[in-house]
């Protein structure tokens, strides 16, 4: 004879409070050194953006004849470029672009490219394989030589660089949707969802979302790493946001004519970059720690 | 084995014409008339008349569809199209420019295999050791480095400061084999930095993953040494997913090419792309974005076909 089943446990006792749970996955990333260092660097790199005309000494854009490419002093602590404009100033400006086009191209990407992977993922068929297709052509485009084409379609600017690429990061963030969909959808939870009759985006929305989250969240830090980079390509190559407005890409462009003599013109914007993408990867590998724990493995 | 390559070789088909269309439709959309993309002239050059008899004669006026096979049937034939700067066919400039790129990229990725295929595995087999917490610093940091930081700080140090290597150029292995390997290490290493970086994680990862089967206690128990163990046993199933990572990013190192070759002035094809948009010749954007689609397509073949050495199991996928 089997034993007499368990009393059922109400499932309360079992999910400790919200504030606790997230109290507890707080400390578990503050231990993370790596990815507290991260964390640190992305705070700086939005606390520079969002106070940078607090923070700069200068105009980014104002213009001295009398002092170009001039070496740092304590009145230019990084020097002034070839059009006697601030470095620093330029470099603290510089910051709200980078940051901006690339939460914003990846947020854009997870609008469009999340809903996607969802109703594909769940609803299944020819559409589901026509869509993959379609987005396997997209991925066999090498991201920076798409987002190149679409930015060049576009003009350049600061949204056009934004959509070029969101574009680009969009089949990333479906395909991986798609993916947790098919490992969820013959759940229970949602089949008993579904045979009650609650209408399928609320089956989506409510039932499903949840559960394929967190790999959109770490994928998404990851992410503005990688956008970064796109963005100071096309800004480097000059598809960016327009003269005079200053970019880490455009200003490691004017450096490289002098880097003979003035270094530091490439070498700061490009410490920016690095910095930023640094902050983003290391903070997104401790969100997957966190989040994601299985996919470690996958990288 | 013989049907599965052929299976590999039909399914990049599909993938290859529908990045075809991509290509066409993006290209349809630049701005300016199609009709000077064609005939690779300025608007100044040719009047509104002449205009129109092209629009015909190209069959401009037809429906996109049919526009999009007569393009594909041209591209298949070798003609893709003439330079608006120089009046001589995309595919003549294209071509020599293959080499620099090709010479660089493979360079990177070599050696970029040959720095990360041991370090990923010794992290992995010792982890939690100093030498692992390098290499995984090591490849954090590499991974974040944009391809102007290395570059700026290679040209700046080596090439200017030391004078080790030339700044910038390109030399053919064909008229100077030694310049051209001078010429070569710089941009090949502020690729390799990356990719190395990249590769290292991936490896690293897959070992420690393969490390935890129990095919490898069986292989530990019965008294084989750790570099057996390594080598004979978790090598090859370690190497799937690095396979993977290897093939993707030999694609991405002719584009990221685009950048190195701009920093380091060499004359391939990642410089034509960028001259092309900067001057708008798009008929030379459009030959060097479908040739960069074709190395990656062919990339992902030669991955699939390595998998199938590798793992019988994925021949009857």
């Amino acid at each position: 004879m089997y034993p007499a089943a368990a009393e059922p446990v109400p499932p309360r006792a079992i999910v400790p409070p919200l504030h606790r749970r997230l109290g507890r996955a707080g400390r578990q990333f503050a231990r993370n050194r790596l990815a507290m260092t991260g964390l640190a660097l992305v705070a700086g790199q939005v606390l520079l953006a969002l106070l940078a005309p607090v923070l700069a000494p200068y105009a980014p854009s104002a213009i001295d004849y009398r002092a170009m490419l001039q070496e740092p002093t304590a009145a230019h602590l990084l020097g002034t470029d070839d059009l006697g404009r601030d470095i620093l100033s330029r470099l603290i400006y510089g910051a709200r672009i980078s940051m901006g086009v690339s939460v914003g191209a990846v947020l854009g990407a997870i609008l469009v490219g999340v809903p996607i992977g969802l109703v594909t993922g769940y609803v299944g068929g020819a559409l589901d394989e026509a869509l993959m297709r379609l987005l396997d052509s997209v991925m066999a485009l090498p991201a920076l030589v798409l987002a190149l084409t679409i930015a060049t379609v576009l003009g350049h600017g600061v949204v056009n660089g934004t959509i070029a690429i969101a574009v680009v990061l969009v089949p990333i963030f479906t395909r991986i949707v798609r993916g947790q969909v098919l490992s969820v959808k013959h759940n229970d939870y949602v089949q008993a969802a579904h045979a009650v009759g609650v209408p399928l985006p609320l089956v989506l929305i409510r039932h499903i979302l949840p559960n394929v989250i967190n790999p959109v969240i770490v994928q998404g830090a990851l992410a503005i790493g990688f956008a970064i980079i796109i963005e100071s390509s096309l800004s480097f190559i000059g598809l960016g946001a327009e003269p005079p407005t200053p970019t880490w890409g455009s200003m490691v462009q004017i450096g490289f004519q002098y880097l003979e003599t003035a270094p530091g013109f490439v070498l700061a914007p490009a410490t920016m970059i690095f910095l930023a993408v640094l902050g983003f990867n290391l903070l997104g590998d401790g969100l997957r720690d966190l989040l994601d724990p299985m996919s470690r493995g996958r990288l | 084995m013989a049907r599965y390559l052929v299976h590999r070789l039909l399914a990049a088909v599909p993938v290859l014409l529908l990045t075809s269309i991509i290509v066409f439709l993006l290209m349809r959309m630049l701005p300016g008339d199609p009709v000077l993309m064609i005939i690779g002239q300025s608007q100044a050059d040719v009047s509104a008349e002449v205009a129109e008899r092209m629009r015909q004669e190209y069959g401009l006026n037809q429906p996109l569809y049919a526009q999009y096979f007569a393009w594909l049937w041209k591209l298949l034939s070798g003609d893709l199209g003439r330079s608006i700067i120089s009046h001589q066919p995309a595919l003549d400039i294209l071509l020599p420019r293959i080499l620099p790129t090709a010479q660089i990229s493979l360079t990177a990725w070599v050696l970029a295999m040959a720095i990360s295929l041991p370090v990923g595995i010794v992290s992995a087999a010792e982890q939690g050791s100093w030498k692992d917490w390098l290499g995984t610093i090591g490849s954090l940091v590499g991974a974040a480095m944009p391809y102007f930081l290395t570059g700026g700080v290679l040209i700046y140090f080596v090439a200017m400061r030391l004078h080790w290597l030339p700044a910038s150029g390109y030399v053919s292995p064909f008229v100077d084999p030694w310049r051209s390997v001078e010429t070569t290490i710089l941009p090949a290493l502020t690729l390799t930095l990356w990719l190395a970086s990249t590769i290292t994680r991936q490896t690293r990862a897959s070992f420690i993953d393969v490390l935890q089967h129990a095919y490898i206690r069986t292989a530990r128990a019965k008294g084989l040494s750790e570099s057996k163990v390594i080598l004979s046993h978790a090598l090859k199933n370690a190497m799937l997913p690095v396979v993977t990572v290897l093939g993707i990013q030999l694609g991405s190192l002719f584009s990221g090419a685009v950048i190195t070759e701009t920093i380091f002035a060499v004359p391939g094809v990642g410089r034509l792309m960028v001259d092309g948009i900067l001057s708008r010749d798009y008929p030379m954007v459009q030959a060097v974005v479908l040739f960069l689609t074709l190395v990656v397509v062919l990339a992902n073949l030669l991955v699939d076909i390595t998998y199938g050495f590798l793992d019988p199991r994925g021949r009857k996928a």
